[in-house]
């Protein structure tokens, strides 16, 4: 256990730029564009009267929609964090088990009493773990500066900003959603993490090409070939992907229609699964068939990955 | 005593070619033992399955373990320095060391930092801002702070210039070895590590062409510098080479077991270098 934290902790020394400088500089477009918004707001505003009257028209609103509104808000907000970190994820794996072939550090690693599937376990559990509880950190500090700021503002237009919105706002509970669909996206995620990790040991050059072009190419083949039998679509893999995809447990939607927000779980296209964005809702796809197919595929990947690593040196 | 490293009929194929060939090797634990061998006979495929970076077949022993199963529990007694080159280059020193001290069990923290003092490295840089010398220098105090039972050395000092690579050696036999820990080194320069070795193993086309103690070297081997009159006479006691020495005064003369009393007359008496008998054996017989 002391080594395997030890390995996680090297993960993060080595990727810091992906781990962290990259959910600060989010968090900073954030923090920008709502002071932008601000500044805009006080130059073209006079004597800020729209905005009082948005203040006040809010404060007419009862408790519990104004509480809905911040959850959306919050929940919403995790989306572009979760699609950076679904990019950060996928090509920290594609170079976990390759980059120290290519620069040969590998004969310094294996030089070392870690064995193959500690150190393979380490890069899969930085993708899982590391990589949701550094952006949810860096998400956590961003909703609190905003939450600091808004309140600054309500306090300039002579606003009560604790029962405007401070009260009602119920943030462990939206922390704690986007925290458990992301863990939950990151088991939904495993056969491809299992599959950028197989390409990651397997590659002799260019992993990114390694990864993409099989599925690729299998899928043109079989959309061709069944378009050709049957005239559908259904079962390619293609639509496998899709379906994967868009049934991800993560928060991937969040529009606003109709002057409602409105937040989802993946992409509301496909009907199998209840897109809302509950607990029950997440459970569900992890307990599901599909996820358990998904875990048949990741341990035969991880497995591949693992007997390569454990032949791989730095030729 | 029990070999540190033993093998019985060690292969290892590439393809269709023998890289190595059926090895027999044993090497007892407190011996400097220099593999030497041009460039692709073998000593690199040797070592890496030494270190179970590499599939063989055959048997293999090392401190008692088969290295391709059980690598991760044998790099507790054994170290490795591949040439300069292979330190991560993104690592700080501190996260060297701090890492290295949560991994091994036998790592002293105090003995690093104390070799450390000795050099011009900080904690906080990182190897790719230290010169070649200098990243050998901080492998070197990371592996001597290792208590371990076998250090292997492959091309150890690759690209150094000459002051890093005596301080290297130097420091390795004076704060490092002792009777209970076994060396393997292999390099192109042997010229630089014929007196620290206790042990030669030559290996060419995969097998081994000759496993000797630098002592034996001294009473089997006789060289002489023989002047041109005297020349069919030491032809006669079938020397195993014979090359010209420079400005062509004298023919030196390499002989294996032939009486000391016998070479005398013929001229002035040496024992061989390394990089000369490993010359003679690679040469002759071809």
């Amino acid at each position: 256990m002391k080594r395997l934290l030890a390995l996680i902790r090297r993960e993060f020394w080595e990727n810091k730029g992906a781990f962290r400088t990259t959910p600060l500089v989010i968090g900073g477009i954030y923090i920008t564009f709502l002071l932008m918004s601000i500044f805009t707001t006080a130059h073209i505003d006079n004597d800020l009267y729209t905005f009082r009257e948005g203040v006040r028209m809010m404060a007419e609103q009862p408790t519990a929609t104004r509480g809905d509104i911040l959850y959306q808000i919050m929940l919403g907000s995790s989306v572009f964090f979760t699609v950076v970190m679904s990019f950060v994820v996928f090509f920290y794996l594609l170079g976990a088990l390759y980059d120290d072939r290519k620069d040969r550090s590998i004969l310094f690693w294996k030089s070392l009493p870690a064995s193959d599937t500690l150190t393979v376990a380490s890069k899969l559990l930085a993708a899982m773990v590391l990589a949701p509880l550094a952006f949810l950190a860096v998400l956590i500090v961003t909703h609190l500066l905003m939450a600091i700021i808004a309140s600054l503002m309500i306090l300039s237009v002579d606003a009560n900003p604790w029962s405007l919105f401070l009260s009602v706002a119920n943030p462990v509970k939206a922390w704690g959603m986007i925290a458990v669909s992301w863990f939950a996206a990151s088991i939904w995620a495993l056969p491809l993490f299992g599959w950028l990790l197989l390409v990651s040991a397997f590659a002799p050059r260019v992993p990114l090409l390694f990864a993409v072009l099989p599925p690729l190419v299998l899928s043109i083949l079989q959309i061709w070939i069944d378009f050709l039998r049957t005239f559908t679509l259904k079962n390619s893999m293609a639509g496998v992907i899709r379906d994967w995809f868009f049934n991800n447990p993560a928060i991937l939607t969040a529009e606003v229609s109709d002057g409602k927000g409105k937040v989802a779980l993946g992409v509301p296209l496909t009907g199998r699964f209840d897109h809302a964005v509950t607990l029950a809702n997440i459970f569900d796809r992890l307990f599901s068939l599909q996820m358990l197919g998904g875990l048949l595929l990741a341990v035969l990947f991880l497995g591949g990955a693992l007997w390569l690593r454990h032949r791989a040196t730095d030729s | 005593m029990n070999p540190v490293i033993s093998a019985r009929g060690l292969s290892k194929r590439y393809g269709r070619t023998l890289a190595v060939d059926h090895i027999d090797l044993d090497i007892p634990p407190g011996r400097i033992v220099g593999l030497v061998g041009p460039n692709g006979a073998g000593k690199t495929t040797v070592l890496k399955a030494i270190l179970g970076l590499a599939t063989f077949e055959g048997d293999l022993s090392v401190l008692g373990k088969n290295p391709s199963r059980q690598r991760a529990a044998l790099m507790e007694d054994v170290c490795f320095i591949a040439d300069v080159a292979v330190l991560p280059r993104w690592i700080r020193v501190w996260q060297l060391i701090d890492l290295v001290e949560r991994l091994h069990p036998r790592f002293s923290r105090e003995k690093c930092l104390r070799y450390l003092a000795a050099t011009k490295i900080t904690r906080s840089q990182r190897v790719k801002q230290l010169s070649k010398g200098m990243v050998a220098q901080l492998h070197l105090a990371v592996v001597m702070a290792i208590d371990a039972r076998l250090l292997v050395l492959d091309e150890p000092t690759l690209g150094l210039d000459i002051l890093y690579r005596k301080r290297f050696y130097t420091n390795l036999l004076n704060d490092y070895f002792d009777a209970e820990r076994t060396i393997l080194i292999t390099t192109h320069q042997v010229e630089e590590v014929e007196h620290i070795l206790s042990d030669l193993l030559f290996i060419r086309d995969g097998k081994i062409s000759l496993a000797t103690s630098m002592e034996e070297v001294e009473q089997r081997y006789t060289e002489v510098m023989v002047k041109a009159e005297n020349i069919e006479q030491a032809r006669a006691l079938s020397p195993i080479h014979e090359r010209s020495a420079p400005f062509g005064k004298f023919t030196i003369f390499l002989f294996e077991g032939v009486d000391r009393e016998r070479l005398r007359p013929l001229g002035e008496l040496h024992a061989p270098r390394v990089a000369d008998l490993f010359v003679a054996t690679m040469e002759g017989g071809r």
